[in-house]
C-alpha cells in the first residue's frame, strides 16, 4: 500500500512546478551574486533554498486537508508572530530601514512574518470559502472576508509597510471571485475603483494625508526623464538605466555593473530584475517572464484539476499573491510604478520570501498530489 | 472538476484569472523592450557617463629663461583643495561653511562667497576651496574621506614670477581665461575652457601658444559617490614648451635698480643689441608684483591690491617702453641731422648754420637753449644740442622732410616688438596739429621749428627711438626689437600619430622677423652723426660727465618739457633722456633711459646709461682684465 501510494505521489507530484520554482531561484542567487559580488546574501539565498525544499517537500506530503482543518491555529500564530514585530524586545525585533518588520531567529538570520502571514491568511481564506456552495456569495461572507485579511493588514499597518499590505489583497480579491461573487458586484468593484483611485488620491493629496514623499514617488513615476534625479526620482531613474543600458543581450562587457558602483539601490533585493536586466538582457528577462508565466500557468491548472473547492482556492489565493507581486515588483522596476518594498518572488534575497513562496507551492503540490484521493 | 459550480462559471473565471495574468506579463514585456530596444542605447550612453569621469592632469606651463639659462619664471606644484560641483548637487553647500573653515583653517566669508558665485557660473565642475593647501590639509580632507566625499586635493602648477616686480612688464603673466575671451571664437579654437590658465600680458600672452602645455587626462571608473574605482585610461599631458629671452638678467637687474632710485621712480631703461635687435634688458618703473595674478588674485587681499594698481595714478601696470609716449626733446636732433644730410638740406662739407641764439617766427623770438653758438655745424650743434641750428635745419626740411625723416626710423609706426599693446609714437603731421589745436588749425614755419627739436606735438615711446638711434649706429641696419631668443622644442606624448590624444612634437622656432629694415643713408653721412654723438659723451658734449675709459659710448641727452609748462613742483619738472649705442665705432648694445620728471638728460638719463654700460662692461671685458698675470701685478 504504502509503495503504491509512493509510487503515485512520485508520478503525480508536480515536477514542473517544482523544477521552475529551484531554477528560477539558482537563476536568481546567481544574480543576487552579480548585484553584489562581495556581500554573502547569495550564500544565504542558497541556504535559504535548501530549508525552503525541506519545507516544500514537508508539506506537499502532508495531507493539505489536514492543514486546513488546522488553519485557525496557523492563522492565530501568523497574527501573534505580527505583534511579536511590534513589541520592541531587544534581540529579537528588529528596526531595518526605519520599519519594524523582522524578527530575529537565532541561527537563520532575520525573518518577516509578513511575507509568512500572507500563507496562513490564504489557508484561512480558503478554509472559509471552501466550503461547499450553492448560491452566490452573501454580503455576511464577504465581510468575513474581509476581516481574515483585515487582521493581519492591520497590524502590518501597524508597522507602517504599506508595500507588504498591498500583496495581501489580491489573495482576498481572487478568493471571492472564485467564490461565486456577482459577476455585476465584480464590474461594479472596477468601475468603482477606477473612479475612486484616482478622486481618492486627489482628495489624500489635498487633505495632506497622503504624505508629500509618496506624492513625489507618484509623480516620478508619471515623468521618470524630468523628475529629481538625485532625489525622490533615483531609485526609478537609475533602475530604468539599469534596465536600459541591458539592451538585448546584456552589458556583460563591462566588469563596473551599475549595481557594483552602487548607483543602483538594494539591487540584489527589490530592484534584482534590473540586475538580471543588465546582465542578461531583453532575452534572459523574457525568458524570466516566460518562466513565471509557466509557472503560473501550471498552477492554475493543478487548481483546475483540485479536488475539492478548497484546495482549488489555496492554489489559487497563492497564484494571485505570486502575480500581483511580479508585477507590482518588476513594474517597479521598469519605472512605471512607484517604488515600494516589495520583493519579486524566488529571485530577490531574502530568505521569508523564498520560505514562504516555496510553503504555497508545496501547498500547491500537496493539492495536485491528493487530486484522486478520497 | 468534482464541484463545477456551473452557475457562476468558475472555469471562466479561472481562465480570465488566467488571461489577466498574461495580459500583465505582456504589459511589463513592453515596456522591457521600450526600455532595453528602443532606447537601449541612450540608457546605456547615460549609465556610461554617470560612471566616467575626466580628470584632468594639467601639463606644466613652459619655463622662461634668460639669455644665459637663468630662470625667469617657473611653474612650482601647489596643492588645492576643491569641492566637487556634480557630488554636492543634492545637497546644502552653506551647511559645509562651519566644518570646512575650521577643519581647513579658512575664512568662513571666503567659501560663502565661493558658494555664492558658483550659483551663477554653471560651467564650472569644481570649487574651489583653498589654495596652496599644507600637508596638514591635505591629510586633513584624506581623514574626512568618508563625512565628505566631495572633497578633493588636486595637484596644479602654479606660475611663479621673480620678486619685487622684476621683469613684470616684459614677461606679463598668466591668469584664468576670462568671460570675454572665451565668447571669442579665436581662444575657442584653441580649446580654452572655463578655469584655464592663459597668458594675459607681455611674452606670457604673445607666445601663450608655445609656453601653454597639452593637458593630459584620466579617464576614470566612478561610484555612485564619485569614489575613483579604477582607472580606464591616462593621457600624459605634454608640457609647453620654454621660452629662452633675449633678456639678461644681470643688466635688467642694474636697469630696475636705476629706475627704483631716480627722483620720482618713474621711467624706462631699455637695452638692446643693435645687431639683431635682441632686447637685453627692459624696464619701466614702476613695476607691479605679477605673482598677483597668478597666484593671489581669487582671494580678497589679492582682488584689493589689483584695484590698488588700477588706480594707482602712476599706472604701474603701463609698460612705459612700449606704451609710454615723451616727447623726445634733444634726443631727436641725430635723427634729424642723419635725415638733413640724407636729404640734402646740409651736407659734409657744408654744414653750418646760424644759431643766433634763437629765431624770430613773426614776431615771436624761440631761443636757443644753450645761448648764441654762432653759425656752427652739424657735429658741433649735435655735440652742444644746438637749438637754434635745428630750428633752420627744420625750416630748410621743411614739414614734409621731418616727415620723412619720421617715416624712414618708422617713428609713425609700431616697432614690432613682441609684446602686446605696443602703441604708435606720434610724429608732426598737418593732421595732427589740427586735432590737438583746433583752435589754430593751420601748420605755420613755428610749428616746423618746434618739430626740428623735439618739442612740438610729436611724442614718441622709448622703444621707438631706441631702434631709430640704434640704426644710426648700426650705419642704418635698422632690427626689429625683441625678446625672443628660443622656443625650445619638445617631445611627442604618445606612440600612436593616428590617436587623437598624440600630442606631436612641437618644434624650436627663433624670431620670425629677424631681417633689418635697412635705411638707404651714406656711410660717410652716418658716420658724422656717429662721431658727433660720440663727441657728446668723450670731447665737450653735454654728456662727457658719463665717459668711460676703454668703452667709446656714443648718446644724445634730452630733455623734453612736460606738457604743462610753467607749473612748479618736482612732478611737473622735464623728463630726463639719454639715448646711445657703444662702442660708438662698433656698436654691442644700445640703451636709452628715460627717468621722469626729473630734469636734465645729463643729470639723470646718461647716468643710468653709464650704469646699464658698467655692468655690460664687466660681464663682456673682465677675460683680459683680470687674467691671472694681471691680478697678480695689482696685488703687487
Amino acid at each position: 500500500m504504502v509503495a503504491i501510494l509512493e509510487k503515485r505521489k512520485l508520478r503525480d507530484f508536480d515536477w514542473l512546478v517544482a523544477a521552475l520554482a529551484i531554477t528560477i531561484v539558482c537563476f536568481g542567487t546567481w544574480e543576487i551574486h552579480n548585484a553584489q559580488p562581495t556581500e554573502t546574501f547569495w550564500q544565504k539565498q542558497l541556504i535559504g533554498l535548501g530549508i525552503a525544499l525541506v519545507a516544500m517537500l514537508v508539506i506537499a506530503f502532508t495531507d493539505y486537508r489536514r492543514v486546513i482543518e488546522l488553519a485557525p491555529v496557523f492563522y492565530v500564530f501568523g497574527l501573534m508572530l505580527l505583534v511579536l514585530v511590534l513589541v520592541p524586545i531587544p534581540g529579537i525585533s528588529l528596526k531595518i530601514n526605519g520599519h519594524r518588520a523582522w524578527l530575529r531567529v537565532p541561527g537563520i538570520g532575520q525573518f518577516q512574518p509578513s511575507e509568512f502571514v500572507k500563507v496562513t491568511t490564504a489557508i484561512m481564506l480558503a478554509r472559509y470559502f471552501g466550503k461547499h456552495r450553492s448560491g452566490p456569495l452573501t454580503i455576511k461572507q464577504m465581510v468575513m472576508g474581509g476581516v481574515i485579511l483585515g487582521l493581519p493588514i492591520a497590524l502590518i499597518l501597524l508597522e507602517h509597510d504599506a508595500g507588504s499590505v498591498l500583496t495581501y489583497f489580491p489573495i482576498l480579491l481572487v478568493v471571492l471571485f472564485l467564490s461565486a461573487m456577482r459577476m455585476r458586484i465584480v464590474i461594479g468593484a472596477i468601475v468603482l475603483s477606477i473612479v475612486v483611485v484616482p478622486a481618492g488620491y486627489w482628495v489624500g493629496v489635498q487633505t495632506h494625508l497622503v504624505k508629500n514623499y509618496q506624492q513625489e514617488r507618484i509623480n516620478v513615476i508619471l515623468d521618470p526623464e524630468n523628475a529629481d534625479k538625485r532625489g525622490f526620482g533615483y531609485h526609478t531613474w537609475q533602475s530604468m538605466v539599469t534596465v536600459g543600458e541591458g539592451g538585448l543581450l546584456g552589458n556583460r562587457g563591462s566588469e563596473y555593473s551599475q549595481s557594483s558602483l552602487k548607483f543602483l539601490p538594494e539591487p540584489h533585493s527589490d530592484f534584482i530584475f534590473a540586475v538580471t536586466a543588465e546582465t542578461t538582457g531583453f532575452i534572459g528577462c523574457l525568458l524570466l517572464l516566460a518562466a513565471y508565466a509557466l509557472l503560473l500557468t501550471r498552477l492554475i491548472t493543478d487548481a483546475r484539476r483540485s479536488r475539492d473547492r478548497t484546495g482549488m482556492l489555496v492554489i489559487m489565493a497563492i497564484v494571485g499573491g505570486l502575480a500581483f507581486q511580479i508585477f507590482i515588483n518588476v513594474g517597479m522596476v521598469l519605472g512605471f510604478l512607484p517604488v515600494i518594498g516589495v520583493p519579486l518572488p524566488l529571485m530577490s534575497a531574502g530568505l521569508s520570501s523564498v520560505l514562504s513562496t516555496f510553503i504555497a507551492i508545496g501547498f500547491a503540490i500537496s493539492v495536485q498530489l491528493r487530486r484522486f484521493v478520497n | 472538476m468534482k464541484f463545477v459550480d456551473d452557475s457562476q462559471n468558475l472555469r471562466g473565471r479561472l481562465r480570465l484569472i488566467q488571461a489577466l495574468i498574461l495580459v500583465l506579463l505582456a504589459v511589463l514585456s513592453v515596456r522591457l523592450y521600450v526600455l532595453q530596444i528602443i532606447n537601449g542605447q541612450h540608457y546605456a550612453g547615460i549609465a556610461e557617463n554617470q560612471r566616467i569621469r575626466l580628470l584632468p592632469i594639467p601639463a606644466a606651463r613652459g619655463r622662461i629663461f634668460d639669455r644665459n639659462g637663468q630662470v625667469l619664471v617657473d611653474s612650482r606644484p601647489i596643492y588645492s583643495i576643491i569641492l566637487s560641483r556634480e557630488d554636492t548637487k543634492g545637497i546644502d553647500r552653506y551647511s559645509l561653511i562651519k566644518p570646512l573653515s575650521e577643519g581647513l583653517n579658512i575664512d568662513p566669508q571666503f567659501l560663502r562667497e565661493q558658494f555664492d558665485q558658483v550659483k551663477t557660473q554653471p560651467a564650472f565642475e569644481s570649487i574651489p576651496i583653498k589654495e596652496e593647501a599644507s600637508p596638514a590639509d591635505v591629510a586633513w580632507v584624506e581623514a574626512h574621506e568618508l563625512e565628505l566625499p566631495a572633497l578633493r586635493v588636486e595637484q596644479t602648477p602654479q606660475r611663479r614670477y621673480l620678486p619685487d616686480g622684476m621683469l613684470a612688464h616684459a614677461v606679463g603673466y598668466v591668469g584664468e581665461v576670462s568671460q570675454e575671451q572665451l565668447k571669442q571664437q579665436e581662444y575657442r579654437d584653441k580649446g580654452y575652457k572655463p578655469g584655464d590658465i592663459i597668458g594675459q600680458e607681455g611674452l606670457e600672452s604673445v607666445y601663450d601658444d608655445y609656453l601653454r602645455g597639452r593637458d593630459g587626462y584620466r579617464k576614470v571608473i566612478v561610484d555612485s559617490r564619485g569614489r575613483i574605482q579604477n582607472e580606464v585610461e591616462r593621457i600624459e599631458p605634454q608640457s609647453g614648451q620654454d621660452l629662452v629671452t633675449t633678456i639678461d638678467l644681470d643688466l635688467q637687474r642694474a636697469a630696475e635698480d636705476q629706475l627704483r632710485k631716480s627722483p620720482q621712480g618713474r621711467g624706462v631703461i631699455i637695452a638692446m643689441d643693435p645687431n639683431n635687435g635682441e632686447i637685453f634688458a627692459l624696464a619701466s618703473a614702476p613695476t607691479f608684483d605679477p605673482n598677483l595674478f597668478s597666484q593671489r588674485i581669487t582671494t580678497k587681499d589679492g582682488r584689493a591690491e589689483y584695484q590698488k594698481l588700477l588706480t594707482d595714478p602712476d599706472k604701474p601696470l603701463i609698460n612705459r617702453a612700449i606704451q609710454g609716449r615723451y616727447p623726445p626733446g634733444s634726443t631727436w636732433k641725430p635723427l634729424m641731422a642723419t635725415a638733413g644730410l640724407q636729404q640734402g638740406a646740409i651736407s659734409i662739407d657744408s654744414s653750418n648754420l646760424v644759431c643766433g641764439g634763437g629765431i624770430t617766427i613773426g614776431n615771436k623770438f624761440t631761443r636757443c637753449m644753450g645761448g648764441n653758438h654762432g653759425s656752427p655745424n652739424v657735429h658741433f650743434a649735435i655735440e652742444h644740442s644746438c637749438d637754434g641750428y635745428f630750428y633752420r635745419l627744420g625750416l630748410k626740411m621743411k614739414l614734409e622732410g621731418i616727415q620723412a625723416m619720421a617715416d624712414e626710423f618708422d617713428l609713425d609706426k609700431r616697432t614690432g616688438i613682441d609684446l602686446p599693446h605696443e602703441v604708435i609714437s606720434t610724429t608732426p603731421s598737418r593732421e595732427l596739429k589740427a586735432r590737438l589745436l583746433p583752435k589754430d588749425p593751420e601748420w605755420k614755419d613755428i610749428d616746423t621749428v618746434y618739430s626740428s627739436f623735439g618739442q612740438g606735438e610729436d611724442v614718441l615711446t622709448p622703444v621707438a627711438l631706441l631702434r631709430a638711434h640704434s640704426a644710426i649706429g648700426m650705419k642704418g641696419k635698422m632690427y626689429t626689437p625683441h625678446l625672443l631668443k628660443e622656443v625650445r622644442a619638445i617631445a611627442a606624448v604618445g606612440n600612436d600619430p593616428s590617436r587623437p590624444d598624440y600630442r606631436p612634437e612641437r618644434p624650436a622656432r627663433t624670431f620670425d622677423r629677424p631681417q633689418p629694415k635697412v635705411l638707404p643713408i651714406p656711410t660717410d653721412q652716418s658716420d658724422l652723426v656717429v662721431h658727433a654723438m660720440w663727441s657728446v659723451v668723450n670731447v665737450a658734449g653735454t654728456a662727457t660727465g658719463i665717459k668711460m675709459a676703454g668703452f667709446d659710448i656714443a648718446g644724445k641727452t634730452g630733455t623734453a618739457q612736460v606738457v604743462r609748462l610753467g607749473k612748479e613742483g618736482s612732478e611737473h619738472k622735464d623728463h630726463s633722456w639719454f639715448v646711445s649705442y657703444a662702442p660708438a665705432f662698433k656698436p654691442e648694445i644700445s640703451c636709452v633711459a628715460l627717468i621722469e620728471n626729473a630734469g636734465l638728460g645729463s643729470r639723470f638719463g646718461a647716468p643710468s646709461v653709464r650704469a646699464m654700460y658698467d655692468v655690460y662692461y664687466a660681464k663682456t671685458r673682465p677675460a683680459k682684465e683680470l687674467s691671472p698675470n694681471n691680478v697678480a701685478i695689482r696685488i703687487r
